[in-house]
């Protein structure tokens, strides 16, 4: 399956990499993350809650990073597990400044497996879309300062352990008038937006 | 005076209690037992690095967990290979629960039993599987392409590569003055039972007997293969088929891994265990049929006789092979149909694919060779700008030629010998019903309104009652009520009428004094199963000698009590009787209480068959030779399958606009020999027909590239409802009985499915002006199919 769109995000291309590559703004932008942690070179690990009606589940998520071009692209492999079935993707990010705005553009191609595989594959890109445009929302409130993330506590900081990001408690997010619970979209929709994660994590390695 | 009712429309006995609600289904059993759920694979090809169950032990209710590590003893094997075949030489087959590698999404991965499904399903979803994902092979073309391999020990992913042919086929193509080459290609769809699969199984420990209820075509052949795997000696383990929602050849592979794996954990954990199949598990796990890609090269004279015919077929059967060559075999050898092909070469290779299994389903491979053939046929036509019956009619095999051997071996390791048959009469039957002659202008007349219209026509010839052989049990109890057991089992087919109305004729007995058992190793353990439209002709003959055998016996033991000649003895009503003399009757009951001489009584019969009131006192009670009770016993095993053949016509309208194909009239010639009940054989075509209309024009596996499953469920798999079916489905039938068997009977069950791909694509072709050779069809495939041909038609005209 294929997945692609564009978001424009309000701020200048390093502001916008900046943004996306702090664990403090993704893991309260993506949607349903709990938790984010950096696990190797390059590597990391996500923990997403999502589900719909009775299909609900945690899923843990990998993500490797390649290709990086700062500022303007990489390449995100992620997969993700949980009960209700498997996802993993390629995803082609770009971004490219536009007037002192940035246009990001995403490619995903992606293999959706088990239940959420056989059941509802031809609304996945719909849904996934859906929720990569709630990530870019996120992340331009915290662009435009609509919203803050000063008060977000990242755990402290250990040397040579892990650095664990979690989310503050949130109240249901809503996707085209359902719980973002939609599993079929969250799953996708949190790799699509993943696009972020990595980068935030990667910075949150560099500190 | 008792009326004959073999050929009579009796309606089902069965149906009162179905209808009502009251049908026990394997999910209707059990209501003390514990449940299963099933991990199964989310990757089409992955080698399985670990499998970490410590999540799921804590979920309240939890009884066991099972994985491959868990199975020993022949459990730990691949399940059986069903069929062998000299040519399988690459066969697979599946663990009961996967080893180390799985290759299709829904493979069985670990088995989780709890007081509940809900909670068996909690522990499933607990339980973390480590996977390195490995490149899926999916569809028939890249198996054949073989870039990657299912299975890095089977080169080129070919499981079979099997050769048959009669005279030369490649010397007379080439020599012909007309050569054709097609090629053609079948998507995959699925049985798709309303009941998916289930097994129930109770433990007794006390006395080591294992009795299992299971949703199959085969009680005995799930009852060896238990009795085998879990190491239980067979007079120790019953199989029991409840009502059964339908099977359509899905249910005669065994054993399923479920089938062993529950009533291994009934043993291991002395409490009732069920497992009932959900529809996505179905989807996935189960088993589909049909994919194939095909090449057809044929020569033929100016009269469109076909010269020599080269048939070759690469056929999908999915990540492993239970049930070894039969639908390619009977793709390659039913392809002739009823036509004489004096030069025939035939080529399949059955090739392994990351998708499901691929096993019989209705019609069982003839619907892919009709479609090969028939195509063919109207290719011909075309090519020769002749009339399409007439092309099939010049190829006909004729009635006096019957027996006709087509010099190849068919699905049973036996010659392909034809046993009967009038294909002739068959198409005039069905050019009358259809009103052929007059097509052409009632076609130029919708033409002439805007309307495309379109007429198909399809021949087949079926194989059915293959053997190796059933039996049959007739007894007669001391109240004169009759029971009849045969081994094979009932998925809705109508055997407790049909086969009652063959005891009814044979034996002279009232229809609502018989009852049927079907399916039940405990009432009759000697069976095949129910698959190839063979129950009929193989029980319905058994049973008919058993009944004959029930009654000689009951005629020799009223002579003697009414001191007549058997000669001079028939059985009307129940009541054995002197002909011609009234009042010298005995009651059926009444033989039975003499058949059984007593010691002791228990009742006003058993009063009458004690030692002081009957029987020659200076003979055995028991003659020498002879059994104490009312009953007989046969069976029925052919040398060779019966050959049922029809034809099919269909009228169809496609939309100018959206390409919407719609049915207008769907006309059946079917010739099954001697019809035991016609409104039974009619339900089989109507049942047949619609989901020859699925295949047709609905139904597909959508499987991506990486061999995930896309349409899983009834929201996404299109299966026709009432509105898609034709609302009249006009039928003549022909019966040219078979010789082979007591009755003169053939299969029916599978007949309406077959020539769907082959009849609808004939229709849709005269309708669009251009060849259909890939179904099903959709509309908007055929709307771009236009798009095609416009295009192809403008670049071929000069600028």
């Amino acid at each position: 399956m294929r997945v692609a769109g564009q978001a424009t995000l309000h701020a200048p291309i390093e502001r916008v990499w900046q943004a996306l590559n702090d664990p403090a703004v993704l893991v309260r932008t993506i949607p349903g993350c709990q938790q984010l942690e950096a696990t190797g070179p390059d590597a990391y690990a996500m923990t997403v809650s999502a589900g719909v009606a009775s299909i609900k589940g945690t899923y843990a998520g990998t993500v490797q990073l390649a290709e990086l071009q700062q500022p303007t692209s990489f390449v995100m492999r992620a997969a993700g597990a949980g009960a209700p079935g498997t996802v993993s993707a390629d995803v082609t990010v770009r971004l490219i400044e536009q007037e002192g705005r940035t246009l990001l553009d995403y490619q995903a191609e992606a293999v959706v497996g088990g239940m959420i595989g056989g059941v509802g594959q031809r609304m996945l890109a719909g849904v996934a879309k859906k929720l990569a445009g709630e990530f870019f929302d996120g992340v331009n409130q915290v662009l435009t300062g609509v919203a803050a993330v000063a008060e977000l506590p990242a755990a402290e900081p250990v040397p040579g352990a892990p650095q664990v990001f979690t989310a503050p408690p949130q109240p249901e997010r809503r996707v085209a008038g359902e719980p973002v619970s939609f599993i079929l979209g969250a799953v996708f929709g949190a790799l699509a937006a993943l696009a972020g994660v990595l980068v935030g994590a990667r910075t949150a390695r560099r500190s | 005076m008792t009326t004959r009712l073999i050929g009579e429309p009796v309606q089902r006995v069965e149906d009162p209690r179905l209808v009502r609600g009251d049908g026990r289904y394997l999910d209707d059993l059990g209501s003390d037992a514990v449940e299963v759920a099933v991990l199964r694979s989310p990757h089409a090809h992955a080698k399985i690095l670990d499998i970490d169950v410590t999540g799921a032990l804590d979920v309240d209710g939890l009884l066991a967990i099972y994985t491959y590590d868990d199975l020993t003893g022949p459990l730990a094997d691949p399940l059986p290979l069903l069929i062998p075949h000299p040519a399988l030489t690459h066969g697979r087959t599946q663990y009961a629960l996967a080893r180390d590698e799985v290759n299709y999404v829904g493979e069985a991965i670990a088995l989780v039993v709890a007081e509940n499904r809900y909670l068996a399903e909690d522990a499933v979803e607990r339980i973390v599987v480590s996977y390195e994902p490995l490149p899926a092979v999916v569809g028939v073309a890249a198996a054949r392409d073989a870039a990657n391999l299912v299975h890095d020990d089977v080169p080129g992913n070919v499981a079979a590569n099997l050769v048959q042919q009669v005279g030369d086929a490649a010397a007379a193509i080439a020599a012909a003055p007309h050569r054709l080459s097609l090629d053609l290609s079948v998507e995959r769809s699925a049985s798709m039972p309303l009941e998916g699969r289930g097994v129930l199984a109770r433990w007794d420990a006390d006395a080591g007997r294992l009795r299992l209820w299971t949703s199959t075509q085969t009680a005995t052949g799930v009852r060896a293969a238990v009795s085998v795997k879990l190491g239980i000696d067979i007079e120790q383990v019953e199989v029991i088929t409840p009502d059964v929602g339908g099977g359509f050849g899905v249910k005669i592979v065994h054993p399923w891994p479920e089938e062993v794996l529950v009533p291994m954990a009934a043993r291991a954990l002395g409490r009732p265990v069920k497992f009932t199949e959900d529809r996505r598990e179905h989807f996935v796990s189960a088993a589909h049929e049909r994919g194939q890609l095909q090449h057809v090269e044929v020569g033929f004279d100016d009269d469109g006789r076909v010269l020599g015919l080269s048939f070759r077929f690469w056929h999908d059967h999915g990540a492993y092979i239970p049930y070894g060559l039969i639908v390619p075999i009977i793709t390659s050898t039913q392809a002739l149909g009823p036509y004489k092909i004096p030069n025939y070469r035939v080529e399949f290779d059955s090739l392994y694919t990351n998708t499901v299994i691929v096993t019989p389903y209705r019609g069982a491979g003839r619907p892919q060779g009709v479609f090969a053939m028939e195509r063919t046929m109207d290719a011909i036509a075309a090519e020769l700008g002749l009339d399409r019956a007439e092309v099939r009619a010049r190829n006909f095999i004729q009635p006096a030629e019957m027996p006709y051997d087509q010099g190849l071996i068919f699905q049973d390791g036996r010659p392909l010998v034809y046993d009967s048959g009038d294909y002739p009469a068959s198409l005039d039957k069905l050019k009358r019903l259809v009103d052929w002659d007059s097509w052409t202008s009632y076609q130029a007349a919708a033409r002439a309104e805007g309307r495309r219209v379109g007429l198909g026509i399809a021949c087949y010839v079926e194989g059915t009652g293959v053997g190796p052989y059933e039996g049959g049990h007739v007894r007669v109890d001391t109240t004169g009520r009759i029971e009849v057991a045969t081994g094979l089992t009932s998925q809705g087919q109508g055997h407790q009428t049909a086969f009652a109305q063959i005891v009814a004729d044979e034996l002279g007995v009232p229809l609502s004094d018989i009852t049927v058992v079907t399916g039940d190793t405990r009432r009759f353990p000697y069976a095949v199963g129910t698959f190839a439209s063979r129950a009929a002709v193989m029980s319905g003959s058994a049973i008919a000698l058993a009944a004959r055998a029930t009654k000689a016996k009951a005629l020799r033991l009223a002579a003697e009590a009414l001191e007549a000649d058997p000669a001079d003895l028939e059985i009307v009503d129940g009541m054995v009787r002197v002909a011609g003399v009234p009042g010298a009757e005995l009651s059926l009951g009444t033989v039975a209480v003499l058949a059984n001489p007593l010691r002791y009584a228990f009742d006003e019969a058993s009063k009458a068959a004690t030692q002081f009131a009957v029987g020659d006192p200076d003979a055995p009670p028991v003659a020498e030779d002879d059994e104490p009770g009312l009953e007989g016993r046969d069976y029925y095993s052919p040398a060779r399958s019966t050959f049922a053949s029809g034809m099919h016509a269909v009228l169809v309208e496609t939309d100018p606009e959206t390409a919407e194909i719609r049915i207008l009239r769907y006309c059946v010639v079917h010739d099954c020999g001697t019809l035991i009940n016609p409104m039974i054989v009619q339900g089989q075509v109507h049942g047949g027909v619609a989901q020859g209309v699925g295949g047709a024009l609905y139904e597909r596996m959508a499987y991506d590239e990486a061999g995930q499953l896309q349409n899983a469920s009834f929201m996404d798999f299109l299966m026709p409802y009432v509105s898609e079916v034709p609302d009249s489905i006009e039928i003549d039938h022909l019966e040219t009985p078979s010789p082979l068997n007591p009755l003169g009977i053939k299969g029916a069950g599978e007949a309406g499915v077959i020539p769907s791909a082959a009849v609808f694509a004939s229709a849709i072709s005269d309708a669009e002006g251009f060849s259909i050779t890939a179904m099903p069809i959709s509309p908007s495939e055929l709307f771009h199919l236009r798009l095609q041909h416009v295009q192809q038609h403008h670049e071929g005209e000069p600028s």
